[in-house]
């Protein structure tokens, strides 16, 4: 795959949004970073930016390194090299007070088992000096979340709805969420994604979250970031993607002149049988083009499911 | 307001959710079921109904403002834009159809037929919709 072209400059197709805008300071910020399991790198020289109040779609196959990168950015794994910073700090210094601006919810949950979900959300309580009550008894009602259980006798779902219902009850500044909806039902998910379009992301919140279900993500992330032999090979806004890549598939050198003469960035290239090639283009006005195509060449647009499959190759 | 319920996107499609919106309300406004004064839902109503992202609403809403569909009204509501005052002229609804012919003249190359061979069925077709049609 050749993304090397792309994770050089990662937020590109980014600046495009933040242009109007003065760069605020990132909310996240990693430069560098590699990560892994002692002799395993999974994240090699990875560069990443998330700003004030974007809502990103984090992408990748099972085993790109997913939660190593959200548990890294979070300061709850130590990178090998580089450097993660939140908020502006370097994420091991980071003071209690923006620590607390911090929501997360992880894959495992790794809530008091032993206590009732009412006595956990009392100890959380006392952590956090912007603790919203009000919030709080709203969503445990709502999501029929029971109280006086002990947590391990809950359901895999109402678990998950709880550890939603933990991290955003501070209203986070920053909301990290590593597969948040992978226990719930259709309704569940729903319902948790109302509750983003409708507080968390009307306040501003800086929201990453990784899943699998592409069409939640199509919904509420308008940003998406592709995770990819352990880079982040792309981040962009998902509709300017959708409408700039192409599927261009031809006789390789087809394929290339096609994408030469278009000016379009060849994201990544797959060989197919019979000497064809299939390249991902990126092209300035791949909408435009789409219908160009001729009878041995064939340009087509793509969906984000297409995008998947290629960009986390 | 119109009814929430004329609002719906899909998933997975190689048409972004705000091109979609941008589309429909065209079409919408093209037949005349929208006209001109009728408020569309803010965006952060119709957000919440699609469950969106806003940014995804307010992209569709400044789109069809910039090409004359709707206007900003004072309150920063939407609404039609004046001179929508029924169906269009049959030229700018023709142009609705582009994308539609658009995917037909694609297949049409992919299956290596003529220009001609192409018109002569979709005339036929033309017809014969016409025919059935009471």
């Amino acid at each position: 795959m050749n993304t090397a072209a792309a994770a050089r400059r990662p937020d590109t197709a980014g600046l495009a949004l933040h242009a109007a805008l003065p760069a605020p300071e990132p909310s996240v910020e990693v430069e560098d970073l590699r990560a892994g399991y002692g002799a395993r790198t999974v994240l090699d020289r990875l560069d990443w930016q998330l700003h004030p109040g974007q809502v990103v779609g984090l992408l990748g196959r099972n085993g790109a390194g997913k939660t190593t990168l959200l548990e890294t950015l979070l300061g709850l794994r130590e990178p090998q090299a580089g450097s993660v910073r939140v908020f502006g700090q370097p994420v091991a210094e980071l003071a209690d007070s923006e620590r607390a601006r911090v929501g997360y919810v992880p894959q495992q949950s790794d809530l008091f088992e032993w206590l009732t979900p009412e006595q956990m959300l009392a100890y959380f309580r006392s952590f956090y000096p912007r603790w919203n009550s009000a919030k709080v008894e709203g969503l445990m009602s709502r999501w029929e979340i029971e109280r006086d259980k002990p947590i391990a006798r809950l359901s895999g779902g109402q678990r998950q709805r709880l550890s939603i219902v933990r991290a955003l009850a501070h209203d986070p500044d920053l909301l990290v969420l590593d597969e948040p909806v992978a226990s719930l039902d259709p309704a569940g998910r729903r319902d948790f994604l109302r509750e983003l379009v409708e507080q968390v992301i009307e306040r501003g919140t800086t929201v990453v979250f990784s899943t699998h279900i592409l069409s939640d993500l199509e919904r509420v992330a308008f940003n998406v970031a592709f995770l990819g032999g352990g880079r982040i090979a792309l981040h962009a806004p998902l509709d300017a993607l959708i409408e700039s890549c192409l599927r261009v598939v031809g006789t390789a050198a087809e394929v290339e002149a096609w994408c030469a003469r278009h000016g379009a960035q060849v994201l990544t290239r797959s060989v197919l049988a019979h000497g064809r090639l299939q390249a991902l283009a990126r092209g300035p006005a791949g909408d435009a083009l789409a219908s160009a195509a001729g009878a041995t060449l064939s340009v087509e647009r793509v969906t984000l499911e297409d995008l998947f499959l290629e960009l986390t190759r | 307001m119109p009814d929430l319920e004329l609002f719906t996107v899909a998933t997975g499609s190689s048409e972004p959710i705000y091109r979609q919106l941008v589309e429909l309300v065209r079409r919408r406004i093209a037949a005349g079921q929208l006209r001109a004064g009728d408020e569309l839902p803010s965006v952060r109503e119709l957000a919440q109904s699609l469950v969106v992202h806003p940014m995804t609403i307010s992209k569709a809403y400044s789109l069809l403002e910039a090409e004359g569909q709707l206007e900003r009204r004072r309150g920063l509501s939407m609404v039609v834009a004046q001179q929508h005052r029924g169906a269009q002229h049959s030229a700018e609804r023709a142009e609705l159809l582009r994308p539609t012919l658009e995917r037909a003249a694609k297949e049409t190359l992919q299956l290596q037929l003529s220009a001609s061979q192409a018109l002569a069925l979709f005339k036929t077709i033309l017809r014969e919709t016409k025919d059935l049609s009471p």
